[in-house]
């Protein structure tokens, strides 16, 4: 079963979408960007609300993209849930499914069944996402599109959520492409991530791998990658490229075929995760380039810290992200004296750079 | 000081509402008393009486008939005329929404004027219709295509606004739920624009309950309603147009009493 984009365009309002490739399996892809790169029309041309200009779009084969929406058998799932305001909650589902029982099975599995007989309006927006994505799962759809389903929720119940999706998701074993501005959610229910920026898309990859080896400038920027540096090559050999900042250098495994030369100048970055921080008088693993820095400032996120340190030798800022059991072992305190330690393959360059590529003037937002 | 020019403030507005109300209330006055007094005037015994009277319910049937057919004529293509004007981007428009307003601003004798152009005895469509046995003028057909031009912009004006006020992803939603342009529109659009939809229809029977001036120029007979007011009035004297009045007020408050409960209030 999967789920292809071929080629797909569509001028909108102002501004051009595509051309779009993409190829979605038994998988969640996560498209992530700004309001207004085109996310919502992207899920609106799959799901035949609006139509290409041009392209292709195959569900399992089939060429779907000159069907009406009720033939495509895709279903989306409306950023406010769009549910029916004239229907109760089990009319909104049964409106959708032919077979009661399975809508029973839904309500069950989506923890709705206590609100089945109230209005869509007196729902919270935790229980209308819910019934949208338990309406939208009883027509037994071939895709799912879900539109920035946790957006509207607040913290705790935006958390809890994402945690059954994704659940969810493992089990109903289809294309689902769900779109959204905050790399939370992107990177906690997307297998890959597609990074659409001014309706194209900047980068394709495994989740993993688009935080921590970013495209582009503004893939890390927008992947909350806050450590994005200039550096110059010091040296280079098959396996390694040195870079320097200041007096500071790090070891970076080399990519074999493009590698850059000696005494240029490029930009690096360092996923915060990948930034670890140790004691002053920590030892070192094999290969690991160890820096001392100062503790400029710290921030609670609630389930991590963040931890901002100015290296000693080098005129660089980089932010760790420490979890609390660490950031009490390490005593972090504005002004303390940390190492930092970045092994070779945390540090990634970033080599494409869009010609107008104008990095950093859109920023996520985050829970 | 300050508390006491804040409160002397406070007067004067509280004066200055008065004022308005009392001003404006002489407008309410005006509206209410002709209606009490033709109440007053006569004694129910005789306005009954004259009620079962042939010619009385000769026009209530007719009025009722006509506007009936009216009714449901102008909702059967006012409706999709409406639902397009509420969706549509085209540049044409505001035309299309002028040519709907047009019949409203129009004298309606004017109205009759400009139908009698279409379909009177000596034209075209007029004398092919009488052909064909469906005579368009002096005929119940002549009442139904009066009222037709004069009430249905009421069923378009109000129901565009009720289908706009239905959110196009509702309509999105439920098509990619499965469920086709038909099964949309009877369960999610239709409903939903319910309220507003039934205030046009009921404006557009009570317009045609009440249209004197097209039907005058176009179908004199059979006698509508309004028509037999008329009639009675320059024939016998203004008390032989009290019953049929009184039967056309009723109708009036019937439908104010529906456009105030299950319809919407379009000038609420």
């Amino acid at each position: 079963m999967s789920l292809e984009l071929e080629g797909l365009e569509r001028a909108y309002s102002g501004f051009d979408l595509g051309p779009i490739d993409l190829t979605v399996d038994r998988e969640v892809l996560s498209v992530l960007g700004p309001s207004g790169c085109g996310k919502t029309t992207l899920l609106w041309l799959i799901a035949g609300v609006l139509q290409p200009d041009a392209g292709r779009i195959t569900l399992d084969g089939r060429s779907i993209e000159g069907l009406p929406p009720e033939r495509r058998n895709v279903g989306l799932v409306f950023q406010d849930g769009a549910l029916f305001p004239n229907m109760t909650v089990e009319a909104n589902i049964a409106y959708a499914s032919s077979d009661p029982a399975y809508a029973a099975e839904l309500a069950e599995l989506l923890e709705i069944e206590d609100v089945l007989d109230r209005r869509p309006q007196t729902l919270s927006g935790g229980e209308r996402q819910r019934v949208a994505l338990a309406r939208t799962l009883a027509t037994e759809p071939d895709a799912l599109l879900l539109d920035e389903p946790l957006s509207s929720l607040d913290a705790p119940i935006r958390r809890r959520l994402r945690s059954e999706l994704h659940d969810l998701f493992d089990t109903i074993g289809i294309p689902v492409v769900l779109v959204t501005h905050d790399q939370r959610t992107a990177t906690a229910l997307g297998d890959r991530i597609t990074v659409l920026r001014g309706g194209n898309v900047e980068q394709t990859g495994p989740s993993t791998a688009v935080l921590e080896r970013p495209a582009t400038r503004f893939v890390a920027d927008f992947t909350g990658n806050e450590n994005i540096f200039e550096a110059s090559v010091a040296a280079r050999d098959p396996e390694t490229v040195t870079l320097r900042v200041g007096d500071v250098r790090f070891e970076v495994a080399a990519d074999a075929d493009s590698g850059p030369a000696v005494g240029s100048t490029l930009t690096a970055c360092v996923h915060p995760s990948r930034v670890r921080l140790r004691k002053p008088a920590a030892s070192l693993d094999p290969g690991e380039a160890l820096v001392e820095a100062r503790v400029r400032r710290w921030l609670n996120e609630g389930d991590e810290y963040r931890v901002v340190v100015e290296l000693e030798h080098a005129p660089l800022t980089l932010t760790a992200t420490v979890s609390p059991p660490e950031f009490e072992s390490l005593a972090v305190d504005a002004g303390s004296r940390l190492r930092v330690v970045v092994a070779p393959d945390a540090v990634h360059l970033i080599t494409a750079e869009r010609p107008d590529g104008r990095a950093g003037t859109e920023r996520p937002r985050q829970d | 000081m300050a508390a006491h020019s804040t409160r002397a403030g406070a007067v004067r507005r509280l004066d200055w509402l008065t004022v308005t109300l009392l001003l404006g209330g002489v407008l309410l006055v005006y509206y209410l008393a002709p209606m009490a007094s033709l109440f007053l005037a006569v004694p129910p015994g005789e306005v009954l009486g004259k009620m079962t009277n042939a010619t009385v319910l000769g026009a209530a049937s007719t009025s009722l008939l006509s506007a009936s057919i009216t009714t449901v004529l102008a909702t059967l293509f006012g409706l999709p005329l409406a639902y397009w004007l509420a969706r549509t981007d085209a540049v044409v428009k505001n035309l299309v929404l002028a040519a709907v307003i047009l019949p409203l601003v129009l004298p309606p004798t004017v109205g009759g004027v400009v139908l009698l152009t279409v379909v009177g005895p000596n034209t075209v469509v007029g004398s092919l219709a009488s052909t064909a046995g469906i005579p368009l003028t002096r005929s119940l057909a002549g009442v139904v295509l009066a009222q037709t031009f004069v009430a249905s912009p009421f069923v378009v004006v109000t129901a565009k606004a009720a289908f706009e006020a239905v959110d196009p992803t509702l309509e999105y939603a439920s098509r990619s739920l499965g469920k086709g342009r038909w099964a949309t529109a009877r369960n999610v659009t239709l409903p939903l624009a319910g309220p507003g939809i039934l205030a046009g229809v009921t404006l557009a029977f009570a317009r045609a309950m009440g249209e004197f001036g097209a039907t005058m120029m176009l179908a004199y007979y059979p006698r509508t309603m309004p028509v037999q007011i008329w009639v009675s009035f320059v024939s016998l004297g203004l008390e032989d147009a009290y019953p049929v009045a009184i039967i056309l007020i009723v109708v009036s408050i019937a439908a104010l009493a529906i456009l105030n409960t299950v319809a919407s209030n379009p000038w609420e």
